[in-house]
């Protein structure tokens, strides 16, 4: 099974400087930087992404490490929220000019992705495969205002994600469809947290599929290690 | 190929009494959006509309199913909002129910190139009465669009062979999702009412869609 996490660690040091463009491509720019996501201290030594890319562009080796790829970024949400609304109350969101609500559904988008988290454990075990572990993650935020942009940029690279990967279940009517029931709350998640950061909740007639490799390029930057520590090259 | 409309036609000749009753539902303002799905299951004559949940014939037919839909959603927001100005709702919807309605119309147009170049014949765009009386109404109405179309690409998906055309449905779907979302959060309802989307097979969807359609 290929190991998300380090394949993110190892090439996020190298290829800062394609990512930090890349990330501007994929976002749009402000919001990543608003987000704190580009305020992540990187190393700065260019290397060739390409080959990579190419290489995380392939046939995903089967479902199990289809749905891998898709609790790797559900981990990095589901530790986003609970981590974040640890932080923030409802009255540090009013502080903010966010309403009681904007509150509720942020504790509603978190137990959504932890719902994702324990499906995909849960799925990936009866297949016969092993779920990757949670990472250690710096989301970059700092405040109310920048945990909210970060929620933005995860929930619409989220989408882009499933959207990219759904193919690649297209032999197993199941999966793809569990697949595409989580996408779309992904997509209703993407919508509300755009409105809130007052963009258009829908910009386009058409989803954007992102490849593992944009998806790696937009969220790498967050994952900073594994967890725990690695060596024994064990699934992760 | 199936024509999706005449199925819909003959379902509806025999619904119209439970048409009339869902459309008074509807225009009242509440949200079959949410709960519609589940309200469905326990209505009689099911039976009779599962026959026409077969699977789908081949990438064609499934193609005009969402074809059927997106007309339907694009002619509801099209004819609806030349009836509307900005003044009728709240700020800032308006200008987005154009954008909605911008997206379903080129959606429209996507599908029918796609048929047609794939050597098939693009269903055409129904006569169809919504039911709406007022902006409320027509926002209620258009909740339950975009969330019935959700589930039915979710629905529908895994009937795809192409993998051309299963990404293609899969950026469709995904911006229904927002649509979904925002019309709810409008309507006063939770914008993601579940952690995962409720797929809906054809006999559901028609279900829900069918009485719409009246010519």
């Amino acid at each position: 099974m290929r190991n998300y996490h380090e394949d993110l660690v190892a090439t996020v040091r190298e290829a800062t400087h394609k990512t930090t463009s890349r990330r501007g491509l994929l976002i749009g720019g402000a919001k990543l930087a608003a987000g704190g996501a580009a305020a992540m201290a990187l190393a700065s030594s260019p290397a060739s992404l390409l080959g990579f890319r190419n290489a995380m562009a392939q046939t995903f080796n089967g479902p199990v490490d289809v749905l891998n790829y898709a609790l790797t970024l559900e981990h990095l949400e589901a530790t986003f929220y609970v981590q974040g609304l640890n932080q923030f109350s409802a009255t540090d969101f009013s502080g903010v000019g966010l309403s009681s609500t904007s509150y509720e559904y942020f504790g509603l988008i978190r137990d959504h992705e932890v719902t994702h988290v324990d499906t995909l454990i849960q799925v990936i075990g009866s297949l016969g495969g092993t779920p990757v572990s949670a990472a250690m993650y710096d989301f970059g935020y700092t405040d109310v205002t920048s945990f909210v942009a970060v929620a933005q940029v995860l929930e619409n690279v989220g989408t882009g994600a499933y959207t990219g990967a759904a193919q690649f279940l297209i032999d197993n009517d199941d999966l793809l469809t569990a697949a595409l029931t989580i996408h779309g709350v992904e997509a209703r998640h993407a919508s509300y947290l755009n409105l809130l950061n007052g963009e258009v909740p829908f910009p386009a007639a058409f989803e954007t599929p992102l490849t593992p490799a944009e998806v790696l390029a937009a969220a790498g930057p967050l994952i900073v290690s594994n967890m725990p520590a690695t060596g024994t090259g064990s699934s992760l | 190929m199936r024509q999706i409309h005449e199925l819909f036609m003959s379902a509806i000749a025999e619904e119209r009494q439970r048409v009339a009753t869902r459309r008074g539902v509807l225009s009242n303002g509440a949200k079959i959006a949410a709960g519609g799905a589940v309200a469905l299951a326990a209505m009689p004559a099911l039976g009779r509309l599962t026959a026409m949940a077969q699977a789908f014939t081949d990438d064609l037919d499934v193609l005009n199913y969402a074809l059927t839909l997106e007309h339907l959603e694009f002619a509801f927001y099209r004819d609806g909002l030349a009836g509307f100005t900005a003044a009728d709702f709240e700020g800032g919807i308006y200008d987005n129910l154009i954008l909605v309605r911008d997206h379903e119309g080129t959606h429209v147009d996507t599908l029918i190139q796609v048929i047609t170049s794939l050597g098939g014949t693009p269903v055409a765009e129904a006569t169809y009465d919504f039911g709406y009386s007022d902006a409320a109404g027509f926002l209620a109405v258009a909740a339950a669009l975009e969330n019935t179309g959700v589930s039915a690409y979710d629905g529908a998906a895994a009937s795809i062979v192409s993998v051309d055309l299963l990404n293609a449905a899969g950026t469709i779907v995904a911006v229904e999702a927002r649509h979904a979302s925002y019309l709810n959060l409008v309507n006063g309802e939770v914008p993601f009412p579940a952690a995962f989307e409720t797929p809906l097979d054809r006999a559901a969807v028609l279900e829900i869609a069918g009485p719409f359609i009246v010519g």
